[in-house]
């Protein structure tokens, strides 16, 4: 049987492959697995963390422990409505910058009046035009 | 931890104590911090998670009808490594952020005092083990976080399954691409000689 390559190592260092019956018959590559979980304990080992950060670290999570919780599920709605009351305000600014159209009540009433006496429909007044010389 | 593990296995009909907490908390918090600092590779973020990570535990540990635990380590480090994947995700869209310094983390983090008595090979160790670490960043969210959990944690496929909420297969996937993308780090890590 073959040796087992690096790869073949990794991926059980790694829990990808199972040992197979040459990992345990195979002196060389048995020194080799015993080798690699060495490396790997002393590698993997957790490194030294200085006892005044972990101590300051602990007062800050007993300060939060007890420090009243912001609690911003309550303020969900805020945004919604802010997004709606600058729609409508802007709604707002944009009608009231519209000119309004500047028409005497007697004009408006003239139109009306000459729109209403015409026999013809508007429509057809463009093909009027046309047979026009 | 004993004594709490031991408390949060069984059903827990009273509350938490401060006490109790405080002293599961120190006995957890430098791995809680490790695993924090290893997927985030930021010291400050890393305490903070941490912090938050502890918050949560005590939050969930004293709400009303809290379910007893078949493992408190295991549960704690779920709630951290959420934290984690949580701020990750968060920080994609904080491109503005500035990289960590160096010399900040190297201050609150001393050289791990190895076995061996080479001074060499224990600085060449620290070297490969920094590498490493700083190689976790071209790997994907969970492709991090499984090999994390597997290799500086030595948790089982079924435990990182149980903990990213994945199924084992999915697991290993992740971690098979893990080991392909940090090939060289591994490399030099194991077989150097």
């Amino acid at each position: 049987m073959k040796h087992w390559t690096e790869n073949d190592f990794k991926q059980w260092l790694y829990d990808l492959r199972d040992e197979d019956p040459h990992l345990e018959e195979c002196g060389e590559c048995r020194s080799e697995k015993d080798r690699l979980q060495m490396v790997r304990a002393r590698m993997t080992g957790q490194p030294e963390i200085s006892q005044d950060f972990l101590a300051a670290q602990r007062r800050n999570i007993y300060r939060r422990l007890y420090e009243p919780r912001r609690n911003w599920f309550t303020l969900r709605w805020a945004l919604p409505v802010a997004m709606v009351l600058v729609m409508v305000f802007g709604l707002t600014l944009q009608r009231s910058r519209r000119p309004a159209a500047n028409i005497s009540d007697e004009q408006l009433f003239s139109d009306l009046t000459a729109i209403e006496q015409s026999a013809e429909p508007k429509a057809i007044a463009p093909m009027h035009k046309l047979f026009e010389e | 931890m004993g004594v709490m593990a031991d408390r949060l296995g069984a059903s827990l009909d009273t509350p938490v104590s401060t006490r109790e907490f405080s002293c599961w908390m120190a006995s957890e918090q430098k791995r809680i911090f490790l695993l924090c600092r290893r997927l985030l590779q930021d010291v400050d973020e890393a305490d903070s998670a941490s912090q938050d990570t502890f918050l949560k535990a005590w939050q969930a540990l004293n709400r009303p009808g809290f379910n007893e635990l078949e493992d408190a380590g295991r549960w704690l480090t779920r709630i951290a490594v959420n934290t984690c994947l949580d701020r990750l995700r968060s920080r994609r869209w904080q491109f503005w952020r500035k990289r960590p310094n160096p010399d900040d983390e190297k201050t609150i983090l001393d050289l791990a005092a190895a076995s061996d008595p080479n001074a060499e090979d224990r600085v060449l160790a620290a070297e490969i083990s920094r590498r490493l670490e700083s190689a976790l960043s071209r790997l994907s969210l969970r492709q991090r976080a499984s090999f994390t959990l597997r290799h500086y944690e030595d948790r089982s496929l079924a435990e990182i399954a149980e903990i990213l909420d994945l199924d084992i297969g999915t697991v290993k996937v992740h971690l098979f691409r893990a080991i392909a993308k940090l090939r060289e780090e591994l490399h030099d890590l194991y077989f150097r000689n």
